[in-house]
């Protein structure tokens, strides 16, 4: 096990350092830079600019000038919004979190109930009316039952807000702020839930039909064992196993943000953030962003390795 | 390493979903929100709903019809801006919504009227000198920042100081005023800047190099406190003011009381400002990205910028409690001609193309009406703007094909016209969106009338759209402007090498000239002229300046909007009924 980790960790490094080195010159051919959209200044004057930004620097020599500060924890200034890039992932990145812990949560319940009961009730009207559901929720785009929903609970009946984070102007705190956060979280929770329990409960109906069907389950019902403790003992437990390779995946997912739905909740998150800072060629930003999530997506994976081992002995690493 | 291959991989398609998902750059001024996408109508339904068009304030028909939300605000006004980033401090931020926060947080010496005239504001008044290289400002004397300190010429100085050092990374641009002394300043050749004198405390005169009729306004903007962001300045060490943008201490109506990222800017008035503390206590910019019908029909803000489409303005209409104020931007639409081809070179063939652009129906129309088209690169709020002796280059196909024959392009096998061998091709680059969709589709058809054939390239992201343009690979670019204030700045593309391949010295000539003096009517007249050579030469397809809507609570009263300034002149003067 710790041979293996070490040999992980090394590899890890390895695959950041390549990550950053493609992500940075990736960004630094994407055409025109920070100061090229600005058509009201004078050439001589976005020259000027350059030199003061360094971006007149050979890429290489610009790329080592970041890794080098970032090795230091010094993730550079935000061109655009002129702050620390670290400050402003503070200021937004737990906003995204929030809207992704909660759906991500509910998302895994229900895929998970309903996936087993219709795994189990296969082709019984309430499995068929499920994957019916399921699949009409998959296929219409996010944004269309987003608008959808604020223009009948929002605007037509007045139950949630139509976007934003807190009432605009409201000086709750305490217990009143988080009943006020959750009334207008609830909009977006439920549209990034629908989307993504389709494809979760799907994977998880399958995956337990196939374990229904094993041998052991045979044997425990023929044990004698009631139906509950087959299906959730011994069925559930196994149909689980792949999915914990899932949960190293969500991780990037759960700070990333996401861009289409707090555009249309207008929800201060993250992704937001980073659309704009593409638009204005923002690289501190972008850098800082793109390397964090790549971060998280490689001790993702790490972590649903040695959650594999640890749930399933069998898998040797 | 298979897992780690999948991860690095797993990177970089993400990366490459967001940069594909990347939309456009919005270069649309803040405080008009972001328009309603529009519909387009085929050319008979829109002439007859352009009828239902405003063209005058519509007060709000029942103002009962207020939701309970709007009404339980009795002393705070909520309006909508699409991103402030937290750097409020004037001359140092970046993004033009922040500069929508701090024109309420700062007052300009200078400011102009609704005709675009310069007339003073935090100065008390200002004189020129009569070779028209010294300004004097009068400041009054109780003037005061937000932390109660007095406000002097040294804080003025100051100012101007600082914008000279070559550490500064903004996008201010008061070397433009040509200061005396103020590049040895910058170069560190000088302690402090010759032109800049301090008079007494409340007056300071500045010498400028060179006549330049912009220089009053570029001068007079914002002032900084010297005792505040000047503490710990040194020549060449400017990063320290980034630790004081979110502490603005300033002398404009508001003072910042709370800024939420990616929320709200909070505002609470200053009892320091120079005209009297303000009718409303508190204001709020509200963080709105994209379509804010939802939160102006909820009673969530109380102000709305929408395109003036007759959809838009029925709906509008219909909720009621809205007064309605119809406003034609400041800045003008333009597809500009890469004159170093060969082909466009030639003054008739830019004509011929201008006159075979049914620009009615691209940009009026299909828009229902929420554009005017353009013919000078002047907006048309502006003092200079005129008619008189302009062709308006009304849609002309036969005129087109005229001029072209004339020119020796003669129509070929295929339709195409022709000369040297050489088919009449013209390649076009645009930004990615619907406007630009209509275009491609009506310009298509018109020009393969004209025997001319048309191949559009669009860009969903505005850096690649100008790096494009930049190579020089392209015959015709959409564009629009910034707000223009002087007129002055809608030509200066023409005769600072902006447009390549154009070079009339008659314009280089009458450009200075329109700089040379500060009397206005003697201006009118050389811009006029200016105009008139512009409209001949066709450098550009002027093509439209876009009207909007905006939309408030009937309850806010002094609504009195500066097509210049925008909103940020306007809402110290409101008060709610």
């Amino acid at each position: 096990m710790s041979t293996y980790l070490t040999k992980r960790l090394i590899y890890m490094v390895l695959i950041l350092i390549g990550a950053s080195m493609l992500i940075f010159f990736l960004y630094a051919l994407t055409p025109g830079d920070f100061v090229s959209g600005n058509l009201k200044m004078s050439a001589e004057r976005k020259a000027e600019l350059r030199d003061l930004y360094g971006l007149n620097k050979p890429v290489f020599e610009r790329y080592l000038i970041w890794m080098k500060n970032a090795l230091h924890g010094d993730f550079g200034y935000s061109l655009a919004q002129q702050k620390p890039v670290l400050t402003l992932f503070n200021e937004y990145i737990w906003n995204s979190f929030l809207l992704a812990i909660v759906s991500t949560f509910l998302t895994w319940v229900i895929a998970v109930v309903i996936g087993v009961i219709s795994a189990y009730k296969q082709y019984s009207w309430f499995d068929t009316i499920v994957m019916i559901f399921i699949f009409a929720a998959m296929s219409i785009p996010s944004f269309f039952i987003g608008l959808f929903l604020i223009k009948t609970l929002a605007v037509d009946l007045k139950w949630l807000p139509p976007g934003g984070m807190m009432t605009t102007g409201s000086n709750a705190t305490g217990w009143a702020y988080v009943k006020e956060v959750i009334h207008h979280m609830t909009l977006p929770v439920v549209v990034m839930t629908l989307l993504g329990v389709g494809s979760l409960t799907r994977y998880f109906r399958s995956n337990m039909i196939d374990v229904i069907q094993q041998d052991y389950i045979r044997t425990a019902r023929a044990k004698g064992l009631t139906e509950r403790t087959v299906l959730f003992r011994h069925a559930l437990r196994n149909a689980l196993l792949p999915a914990i390779t899932l949960v190293g995946f969500e991780l990037p997912g759960l700070f990333g943000g996401s861009i289409i739905i707090e555009k249309i909740f207008n929800w201060p998150g993250i992704g937001q953030l980073y659309m704009q800072s593409f638009g204005s060629r923002d690289y501190p930003l972008l850098m800082g962003f793109t390397m964090f999530i790549a971060v998280l997506t490689v001790i993702g994976t790490l972590i649903s390795d040695i959650l594999y081992h640890l749930a399933d002995p069998r898998v040797k690493l | 390493m298979k897992k780690g291959l999948f991860s690095l991989l797993t990177v970089i398609i993400s990366g490459a979903l967001l940069l594909s998902a990347c939309s456009q750059q919005s270069s649309t001024p803040a405080a008009e929100g972001n328009a309603a996408s529009t519909t387009t109508t085929t050319t008979d339904q829109a002439t007859t709903e352009t009828s239902s068009g405003l063209t005058e304030l519509l007060k709000a028909t029942d103002i009962s019809k207020l939701p309970e939300l709007a009404q339980k605000r009795t002393d705070t006004v909520i309006v909508g801006l699409t991103d402030p980033s937290g750097a409020f401090t004037p001359y140092f931020q970046q993004s033009g919504y922040d500069g929508n926060v701090s024109s309420l947080l700062y007052s300009s010496l200078v400011t102009v009227d609704n005709s675009g005239v310069p007339i003073p504001d935090l100065a008390e008044s200002f004189d020129i000198s009569d070779d028209q290289l010294t300004y004097t400002f009068h400041l009054r004397k109780d003037s005061k920042f937000s932390d109660g300190s007095p406000l002097t010429a040294d804080d003025v100085a100051f100012t101007w100081t600082i914008l000279h050092d070559k550490a500064y990374d903004g996008g201010y641009d008061l070397l433009s005023a040509h200061i005396k002394g103020g590049e040895a300043y910058k170069e560190g050749k000088a302690k402090t800047i010759e032109g800049i004198k301090v008079i007494d405390p409340q007056t300071i005169s500045v010498t400028l190099d060179k006549v330049n009729a912009t220089a009053l306004l570029t001068l007079g903007s914002e002032v900084l406190s010297k005792a505040y962001y000047g503490k710990d300045y040194k020549f060449g060490q400017l990063d320290y003011i980034k630790n004081l943008h979110a502490t603005p201490v300033g002398n404009g109506p508001y003072k910042l009381e709370k800024f939420i990222p990616g929320q709200e800017v909070r505002f609470v008035a200053n009892e320091n400002y120079y005209k009297g503390k303000v009718k409303i206590e508190h204001f709020i910019y509200k963080t709105t990205e994209g379509d804010t019908f939802q939160f102006v029909e909820t009673g969530e803000q109380d102000f709305g910028g929408f395109q003036a489409t007759t959809d838009n303005i029925d709906r509008l209409k219909k909720i009621g409690f809205l007064n309605l104020q119809p406003y034609t931007a400041s800045n003008y639409g333009y597809l500009q001609f890469n004159m170093e081809h060969e082909t466009l070179k030639d003054k008739a063939v830019r004509q011929a193309l201008t006159y075979g652009l049914d620009r009615k129906t691209i940009y009026v129309d299909s828009n229902q009406g929420a554009a005017a088209i353009a013919n000078i690169p002047t907006p048309q709020s502006s003092w200079s703007y005129t008619e008189d002796g302009i062709n308006p280059y009304n849609y002309d196909p036969e005129k087109a094909k005229q001029l072209l024959d004339e020119a020796g392009w003669k129509e070929g096998s295929d339709g195409i016209r022709e000369k040297d061998g050489k088919k009449l091709k013209i390649h076009f680059i645009g930004s990615k969106k619907k406007g630009t969709d209509v275009f491609i589709a009506v310009a298509k058809e018109n020009y393969a009338a004209i025997g001319v054939q048309l191949e559009a390239e669009q860009f969903a992201d505005f850096n690649s759209q100008i790096a494009k343009f930049e190579s020089g690979d392209f015959d015709l670019v959409s564009f629009s402007t910034p707000i223009l204030t002087d007129p002055s700045d809608g030509v200066i593309s023409f005769v600072n090498g902006e447009v390549k391949g154009y070079n009339n010295p008659k314009i280089k000539e009458l450009y200075d000239k329109g700089l040379a003096t500060n009397d206005i009517e003697a201006r009118k007249a050389v811009y006029k002229e200016l105009y008139q050579v512009i409209n001949e030469d066709a450098p550009y397809i002027f093509t439209s300046y876009g009207k909007s809507v905006y939309a408030y609570n009937g309850r806010i009263e002094g609504f009195n909007l500066n097509p210049f300034r925008g909103l940020s002149t306007s809402i110290p003067e409101w008060t709610l009924k």
